[in-house]
C-alpha cells in the first residue's frame, strides 16, 4: 500500500474510533444534572399525573435515601475495609444496578461521585451537607425510564434487543402523543421481569448479591405448589402505588390467622404443682392456624 | 412474624404464654451470620412458605382454682428493624 494511503486509513480508522467514542458518550452522563435529564420522570407528571403521584408514594421512589444505611456500609465496609477494593463504578452497580439503574449511564467519575454523596448522606445525616447530599440522592431511584425502558428488555435481551434511547416499552404499545414513541411488550407483565431487581442478583464479575431474595421462594416455593399469580397479579392493585410488606391492608391480604380451643378437665393428680391435687384440673387444646397467601416466603429480609 | 399466644385469668393474670417467629437468617461463607447483601451468600429459610397453613398446638393446664381463662392469639408483622404491626387478633373465653 502506498505510503499516502496507509496514513489515510489511519486516520479513517482515528475518525470512527472517534466517531464511536461520541455514541457511547452520548449515553454517558459527566454530571448528576445530566443523568436526571437523560431519564427525566417528571416529564411523564404532565400526562400521566395519576400514575406519577402513586409511584411518587411507593418504595421505588426513594430506593436510594431509604436504604441509605446499607449502601453506605457496602461502601465504607464492604469495599474499603472488607473486599479493600476501591470504589467504582462496577461496584456501586453490584446495588444501583436494581436501586437506581440510571447509573449504569453515568460516567465512571459520575458514579464514583455518587457514591462518595451515599457516604456523606448517611455519616453527615443533619448536617446541611448531609441533607444536600440526600436531596441530590433522592432523584435517583426505580423511576419511570427504570422500568419502562432501561430494564424493559432485560428479560429477552436477544429476542428483543438493547432498549432505544427515549422509547417507552408498555404493555400496549400507544405512542404517547408526539411526546414518545411506544413499543408493545409482553415481558413487563411477567413476573421475570420484577425478578430481575427482586431476586438474587449476579454481577458481572460473578459476585452474588443478596438483597431482596422472594423470587426463589416465588418459583420454587408457590409456582411449584400450583399458584398461577403473576407478582402484577397481587401487587398491581392500587396502581403504580406497588403496595407490600410497609402496607398493612397488603400484609393482612396475605395473611390468615384461625384459633380452636377445646377446654376438657384433666384426671385429678396427675398435673404437680396445682394448689389442690385431689381436683380436676382446668386444661385446653390450643391451636392456632397461620395461612400465607402471598406468593412467596413472610416475611422477606 | 410473631404469633403470639396467650391465656389469662379473670383478673388479667398472664397464666401461660408462648411465641412462635418466623424469619430468615442470612450468613456468609462461612456460616456467621450477617446482615449485609454483599455478604450474604447463604439463607437459612425459616419463614413461612407460600400457599401453606402452619399448625402451632398447645396443650396448658391451669391451676384448681381458676374457672375463667381468655385465650389470645395475635399475629404481629415485624418489618426489618421497625415496630410491629397487629395484622389478626383471635379471643376466646373459657369457662371451667
Ligand atoms: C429496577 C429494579 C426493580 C424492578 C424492575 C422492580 N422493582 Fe420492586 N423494588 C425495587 C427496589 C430497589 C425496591 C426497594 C425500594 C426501597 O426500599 O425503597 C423495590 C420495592 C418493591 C416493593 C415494596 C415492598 C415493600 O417493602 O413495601 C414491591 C411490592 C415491589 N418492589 C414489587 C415489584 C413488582 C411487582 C415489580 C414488577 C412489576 C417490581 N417490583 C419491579 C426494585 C425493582
Ligand atoms: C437484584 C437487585 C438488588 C441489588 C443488586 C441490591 N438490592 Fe437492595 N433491595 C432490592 C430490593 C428489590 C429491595 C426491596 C426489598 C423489600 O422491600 O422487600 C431492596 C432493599 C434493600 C434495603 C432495605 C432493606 C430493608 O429490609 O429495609 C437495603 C438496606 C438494601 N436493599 C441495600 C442494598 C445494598 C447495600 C446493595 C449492594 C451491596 C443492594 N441493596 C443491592 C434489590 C437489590
Ligand atoms: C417497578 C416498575 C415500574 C415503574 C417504576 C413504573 N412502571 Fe409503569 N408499568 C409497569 C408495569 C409492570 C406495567 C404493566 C401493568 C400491566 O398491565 O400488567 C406498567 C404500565 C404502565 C402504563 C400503562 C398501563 C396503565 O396503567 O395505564 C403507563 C401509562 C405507565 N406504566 C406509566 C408509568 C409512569 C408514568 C411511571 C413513572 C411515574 C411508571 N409507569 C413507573 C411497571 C412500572
Ligand atoms: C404529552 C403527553 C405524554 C407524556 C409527556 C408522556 N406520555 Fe406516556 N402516553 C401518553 C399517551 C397519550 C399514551 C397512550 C394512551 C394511554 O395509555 O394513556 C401514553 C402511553 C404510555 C404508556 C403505555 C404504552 C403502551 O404500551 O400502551 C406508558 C408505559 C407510558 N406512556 C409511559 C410514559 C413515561 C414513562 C413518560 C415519561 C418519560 C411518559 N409516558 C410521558 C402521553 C404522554
Ligand atoms: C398471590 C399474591 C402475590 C404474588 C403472586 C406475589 N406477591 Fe409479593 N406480596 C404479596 C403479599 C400479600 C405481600 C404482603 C405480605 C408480605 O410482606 O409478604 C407481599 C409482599 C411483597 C414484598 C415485600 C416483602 C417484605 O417482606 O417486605 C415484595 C418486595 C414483593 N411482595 C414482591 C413480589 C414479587 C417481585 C413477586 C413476583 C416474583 C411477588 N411479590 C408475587 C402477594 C403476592
Amino acid at each position: 500500500m502506498h505510503p499516502a494511503l496507509v496514513r489515510k486509513k489511519n486516520l479513517l480508522i482515528a475518525l470512527l474510533i472517534l466517531f464511536a467514542c461520541s455514541i457511547a458518550q452520548a449515553r454517558e452522563a459527566k454530571t448528576l444534572a445530566e443523568l436526571v435529564a437523560m431519564f427525566d420522570d417528571k416529564q411523564c407528571a404532565e400526562c400521566h399525573g395519576e400514575i406519577y403521584s402513586q409511584w411518587q408514594g411507593s418504595w421505588h421512589a426513594k430506593a436510594v435515601n431509604s436504604s441509605l444505611k446499607g449502601m453506605r456500609n457496602f461502601i465504607a465496609v464492604g469495599l474499603a475495609k472488607e473486599w479493600q477494593t476501591p470504589l467504582t463504578k462496577a461496584q456501586l452497580l453490584k446495588c444501583l444496578d436494581c436501586h437506581a439503574p440510571a447509573v449504569n449511564f453515568a460516567s465512571e467519575e459520575l458514579a464514583v461521585e455518587i457514591g462518595e454523596l451515599i457516604v456523606t448522606a448517611f455519616e453527615e445525616k443533619g448536617s446541611a451537607q448531609g441533607v444536600r447530599a440526600a436531596e441530590t440522592l433522592a432523584k435517583l431511584n426505580v423511576g419511570c425510564y427504570s422500568c419502562h425502558n432501561i430494564k424493559a428488555n432485560g428479560v429477552a435481551p436477544g429476542l428483543r434487543g438493547a432498549p432505544a434511547e427515549k422509547v417507552i416499552y408498555g404493555p400496549n404499545g400507544d405512542d404517547g402523543d408526539d411526546f414518545h414513541q411506544s413499543v408493545a411488550s409482553s415481558d413487563l407483565q411477567t413476573s421475570a421481569f420484577c425478578m430481575q431487581c427482586h431476586g438474587v442478583y449476579h454481577a458481572p464479575d460473578g459476585e452474588t448479591i443478596q438483597c431482596n431474595t422472594l423470587s426463589g421462594s416465588y418459583r420454587h416455593g408457590y409456582l411449584a405448589a400450583g399458584g398461577s399469580k403473576s407478582c402484577q397479579d397481587c401487587h398491581l392493585n392500587k396502581g403504580h402505588l406497588f403496595p407490600g410488606g410497609h402496607d398493612l391492608e397488603t400484609v393482612k391480604e396475605g395473611l390468615g390467622l384461625r384459633l380452636e380451643v377445646a377446654p376438657y378437665q384433666h384426671l385429678p393428680g396427675q398435673i404437680t404443682g396445682v394448689k389442690n391435687p385431689a381436683d380436676w384440673v382446668p386444661s385446653a387444646v390450643i391451636t392456632a392456624f397461620v395461612d400465607n397467601r402471598a406468593g412467596h416466603r413472610i416475611p422477606d429480609g | 412474624m410473631v404469633l403470639e399466644v396467650t391465656a389469662k385469668d379473670s383478673d388479667g393474670k398472664e397464666l401461660f404464654k408462648s411465641e412462635k417467629k418466623w424469619f430468615e437468617i442470612g450468613v456468609d461463607p462461612d456460616r456467621d451470620m450477617r446482615y449485609g447483601a454483599w455478604q450474604i451468600k447463604g439463607i437459612i429459610d425459616l419463614t413461612l412458605p407460600p400457599l401453606t397453613t402452619q399448625r402451632e398446638q398447645y396443650l396448658v393446664h391451669f391451676d384448681t382454682d381458676i374457672d375463667e381463662v381468655t385465650v389470645e392469639a395475635k399475629l404481629w408483622y415485624y418489618l426489618s428493624g421497625g415496630r410491629g404491626e397487629l395484622v389478626y387478633e383471635e379471643e376466646r373465653t373459657l369457662d371451667f
